[in-house]
């Protein structure tokens, strides 16, 4: 290497350089300078703190863990804020274990071009083609039954189909000739025949529909709900038959034959007599009060119709819509606080609408088309490529927009569950997230806990010895003698017999997963303490008349901070494993709010493990590569700290 | 040697009595009054003697059946020292009588409607069973396993093995559970995946204890496997300590058969430590098989202590906690004996 030769600026710059960065990192520069001259080799000096980050930077397995802890946290801390609609408590009965899927909304290419008509109310969706042939999509595979509604039967397949509508777990299609089909699950009187002597909560499927064909030019309505179909006809016939357990009402319903509407909420029949002056439900004060939007006041319906007539009802799982005479809309029965209200349409009439789980869609006369009610799994977002659309379908939790040519323009609404849903119905995903979130606060709130007490007990024990290190020691071994799962358990059993409210009884987990763990800690910092109370600065800090508690706080603990971070490192992978077997075991934090551990509480049984893989599979992945990286980083961090460990032999 | 061990019990029954104070004190948070409870049912079941009596009379027999049954569990008093008193046995009851922990009353289970120490006997050897059997399955493979590891340090199989060891101590228990039930019983369709033997069956000699064990399989598998990670990593480190003694080069160097070196020179100096953490893992394994317990459905004492949780059969309870205490402070101190005993340089109580 040839010697640079420094001018007057340069030397200036180079001065300049060493006013501001210091000697050393001149220093340092020269050695980076002459690295490749083996005449000027001079060994390297590093600080410890250096020394440690390189020796950890080698390893390559501990950066990866490190970046995968690192991502996980950023994962659970932020990943909240983004989901505004996510709540505890949300239980849906329609959409419970569904495995992870997206293809809720993926209509088959081949009907894409040539939709007739599509339907849903579960977690799939059915739809017609033109030439009568019958798609299926979404999530298809029924529960434990062992039910795929892809299965479609031969004959339906081979027949030319005018009519579809999709349930819970079952479809029902009509062809040409009037025939009724059915697949899907059958064991509460989806379809099929039922001895009313034996099954006395199945309303039957009628005779007719079994054996014979109906006048399909004269169907005004098929509809399904959650194991039930109706088959209204222009005349006024009704065929209803299902579960009536489901449906309390639907014997009201089975020799009415003055109905010119008829649809399914989750619980409850709803009808619409001719003379169109309210909803016929079969009960008295169900669905009575009526109101012109959904977050507007309601009325007794007399008064609220005055006179007018309604002319169809759409209903959604716990509501219904009504469109009357006049062109506008009203509502009865229970929304959601989050639910969106109906838009305003001016100078707008609707043409069209369709009801799913929570929300309606609507078409106007001018091709718009509006999305309101629930949102909390996206249905209200309307795509712009919506508008023009000559008709609309939809259902349970998606919409679809089709042109005059029978294209499919639009589709919004759930694409489906990344991790599947739990037997509540709640998405996975979010719930790790959402969990992951209370793990870590748990664990890193009783890692400090633990952390604090320990170096404190473990400073004033080793530094003062004599009779207060004698106590002192006394005290961790009483509390290292009592066994942490069987203890913990019990004060968390006793604390849910104590009336406090749940974040007091999260935060007394804390304390007491906090309070269990400090014994390791303190003593290994009693005796680190103890070999560093003869180094030379202490007595150095003695002689100078340092307070003794300053000597102890500020000047060993720096020194020993090393070890006391391993041991956090190490410490809080357990306090969240000990956390998540408590919570697993149904103590600790309870449903709805989530952990990682009482995620996994239900699954404790071969069927669950065996049939809803999704719902311990992500969690346990989750809770196990977390762990897993925290273990190996503190590991790692251990090795390297360690002056003894020679890991190049 | 004596004088040591005597000092030891002394100080273990000393935290012994703190812990089952502070126990007791904790379960008497629980709003729960045995004595109203008993009275109360007393009053129904005599509803026909009781009949012809007045309200006031009803109230005074009610306050006096109270009272008896107050004064036979000794919570007459509200001062929880007395009552703790009467609990261990130490402080006579109301009419002068002891009948407590010393006098061998440990409760009585009102869930399972027996004393608590027949309703505990049967999970009890279960339990121990289980655990004896699964040291037996863990040491047998770990104690090797860790030697191997320790010889062939830094190799790839022992890299691999570090890892796998990690993974083995940072997976929860019943996360490990969950998916041998999943391998096994599931996909394979191996074991059974809970209980503890065929139901309804009635085997005898030989055919009950194959049953037993095609039932146990599977959860000893499972704990055998969730303790290897931790105890390999711990017999890798001793016996790596050891090989690096001054000895074992003196005895390389002297010519002395690799076998030999390894296991009859190292291993020596390895079994120490080793020894000392067998003894506390076993008996750690008593709390530990709670989640395992619950998970397979098997009748051990885990299992028991969950089930009397959630019904709040606190006698049951209490007891079953004061057996743990009891059985980490025993294992404490036998830790302690046999480190002087294996060690002679250990010179404890000097």
């Amino acid at each position: 290497m040839k010697k640079q030769k420094k001018g007057f600026f340069g030397t200036i710059a180079g001065w300049g350089r060493r006013l501001f960065r210091g000697g050393s990192a001149e220093l340092v520069d020269q050695m980076e300078a002459n690295k490749n001259d083996p005449t000027k080799d001079v060994e390297e000096i590093v600080s410890p703190s250096r020394q440690i980050v390189r020796g950890f930077m080698e390893r390559k397995l501990a950066v990866g863990a490190l970046i995968v802890v690192i991502v996980m946290m950023l994962t659970v801390f932020i990943g909240p804020l983004f989901m505004k609609n996510y709540s505890d408590s949300y239980t849906e009965v329609t959409q419970k274990n569904i495995p992870p899927t997206q293809s809720m909304m993926s209509v088959p290419k081949e009907l894409k071009n040539d939709i007739k008509m599509i339907d849903s109310f579960g977690s799939f969706s059915v739809g017609l083609s033109n030439a009568g042939k019958v798609y299926v999509w979404g999530s298809t595979q029924m529960g434990t039954t062992g039910v795929d509604m892809k299965d479609i039967p031969q004959e339906v397949k081979d027949a030319k189909i005018v009519q579809i509508a999709a349930g819970m777990d079952h479809a029902i299609a009509i062809d040409e000739n009037g025939k009724v089909y059915a697949w899907g699950v059958n064991k509460l009187g989806q379809y099929g025949y039922f001895d009313p002597e034996l099954n006395p909560s199945i309303l039957p499927m009628p005779d007719v529909l079994l054996n014979g064909t109906i006048d399909v030019n004269n169907i005004k309505k098929l509809t399904c709900g959650y194991q039930c179909s109706a088959i209204l006809m222009n005349d006024g016939t009704l065929y209803i038959w299902g579960n009536k357990n489901t449906y309390s009402n639907i014997d009201k319903f089975v020799d009415k034959t003055d109905l010119v509407d008829i649809d399914f909420t989750l619980s409850y029949v709803v009808g619409l007599t001719e003379e169109g002056t309210g909803l016929f439900t079969g009960k008295r004060g169900l669905l009575d009060q009526y109101r012109a939007n959904m977050n507007t006041s309601a009325s007794p319906a007399k008064q609220f119709l005055d006179g007018r007539k309604i002319t169809s009802i759409y209903a959604t799982n716990s509501n219904v819509a009504m469109l009357l005479d006049d062109g506008s809309m009203c509502f009865s029965g229970d929304f959601a606080s989050g639910a969106l209200p109906m838009p305003a349409m001016e100078g707008e009439q609707i043409v069209d609408v369709k009801a799913g789980s929570y929300h309606y869609t609507a078409l106007t006369d001018k091709g718009n088309v509006y999305s309101w009610g629930g949102n909390v799994l996206g249905q209200c977002d309307v795509k712009e490529s919506a508008k023009g659309a000559t008709r609309i379908f939809g259902g349970s939790y998606q919409s679809y927009a089709v042109n005059e040519n029978d294209d499919l323009i639009a589709k919004w609404g759930l694409k489906g569950y990344l991790f599947g849903t739990d037997s509540y119905g709640a998405d996975i995903f979010q719930r790790i997230i959402q969990g992951g979130k209370m793990t870590m606060t748990i664990g890193a709130v009783a890692v400090i806990i633990s952390s604090f007490i320990g170096i404190i007990i473990g400073c004033v024990s080793g530094y003062f010895g004599g009779k207060a290190d004698m106590f002192l020691m006394r005290v961790a071994e009483v509390f290292s003698a009592i066994p942490f799962l069987p203890f913990a358990l019990i004060l968390s059993a006793v604390m849910a017999q104590m009336d406090i409210s749940e974040n007091s009884k999260i935060f007394v987990l804390m304390v007491i997963l906090g309070l269990l763990s400090w014994t390791g800690l303190a003593r290994l910092v009693r005796g680190q303490v103890l070999a560093a109370r003869e180094n030379e600065y202490v007595t150095a800090a003695k002689a100078m008349g340092v307070r003794e508690g300053a000597i102890a706080f500020k000047h060993i603990l720096p020194n020993i901070v090393s070890v006391i971070f391993v041991n956090l490192t190490l410490n809080f992978a357990t306090c969240m494993l000990t956390e998540s077997s408590l919570s697993y075991l149904g103590f600790g934090v309870t449903y709805p709010r989530p952990t990682w551990g009482n995620m996994l509480n239900g699954a404790n049984n071969a069927t669950i493990i065996k049939n809803f893989w999704w719902q311990w599979v992500f969690t346990s992945l989750f809770l196990a590569i977390t762990c897993i990286c925290i273990n190996l980083v503190g590991d790692a961090l251990r090795d390297v700290m360690d002056p003894k460990s020679d890991r190049d032999q | 040697m004596g004088k040591y061990v005597l000092k030891r019990i002394c100080y273990m029954l000393v935290v012994l009595v703190i812990l089952s104070l502070l126990m007791f004190l904790i379960y008497n948070l629980v709003p729960n009054n045995r004595a109203y409870t008993d009275a109360k049912d007393d009053e129904n079941s005599q509803k026909q003697a009781l009949k012809g009596l007045t309200a006031e009379e009803k109230k005074d027999w009610f306050q006096k059946r109270y009272f008896e049954y107050q004064c036979k569990y000794g919570t007459e008093t509200n001062n929880m020292l007395v009552r703790y008193g009467r609990w261990v046995g130490i402080y006579p009851l109301y009419d002068g009588s002891f009948n407590g922990l010393l006098q061998g009353n440990f409760g009585y289970s009102y869930e399972l409607k027996g004393d608590v120490i027949d309703v505990i006997q049967e999970p009890m050897k279960n339990t121990i069973l289980i655990n004896i059997l699964s040291t037996i399955l863990a040491l047998g493979i770990t104690i090797p396993l860790g030697i191997l590891c320790a010889v062939k340090k830094n190799s790839k199989f022992d890299r691999g093995v570090q890892v796998f060891t990690i993974i083995g101590y940072s997976l929860p228990t019943f996360i490990t559970a969950i998916l041998f039930i999943w391998i096994f019983c599931s996909l394979l369709g191996w074991f059974p995946p809970s209980g503890m033997k065929t139901p309804g069956s009635n085997f005898e000699g030989w055919a009950y204890w194959k049953d037993t064990l095609k039932y146990l399989a599977l959860p000893l598998i499972t704990m055998t496997f969730c303790s290897m990670g931790g105890m390999t990593r711990y017999v890798r480190a001793s016996m790596i300590d050891a090989l690096s003694m001054d000895c074992i080069r003196t005895a390389r160097a002297k010519g002395v058969k690799e076998k030999a070196v390894i296991y009859s020179h190292a291993w020596r100096n390895a079994l120490i430590p080793i020894v000392t953490l067998v003894v506390g893992w076993f008996l750690g394994i008593f709390a530990g098989s709670l989640v395992f317990e619950n998970m397979f459905g098997l009748n051990g004492m885990g299992k028991i202590m969950i089930d009397s949780l959630r019904k709040t059969d606190f006698d049951v309870v209490l007891f079953l906690q004061l057996f743990y205490v009891g059985m980490s402070l025993l294992g404490n101190l036998i830790i302690d004996i046999i480190y002087g005993l294996v060690d002679p340089r250990v010179r404890v109580g000097k």
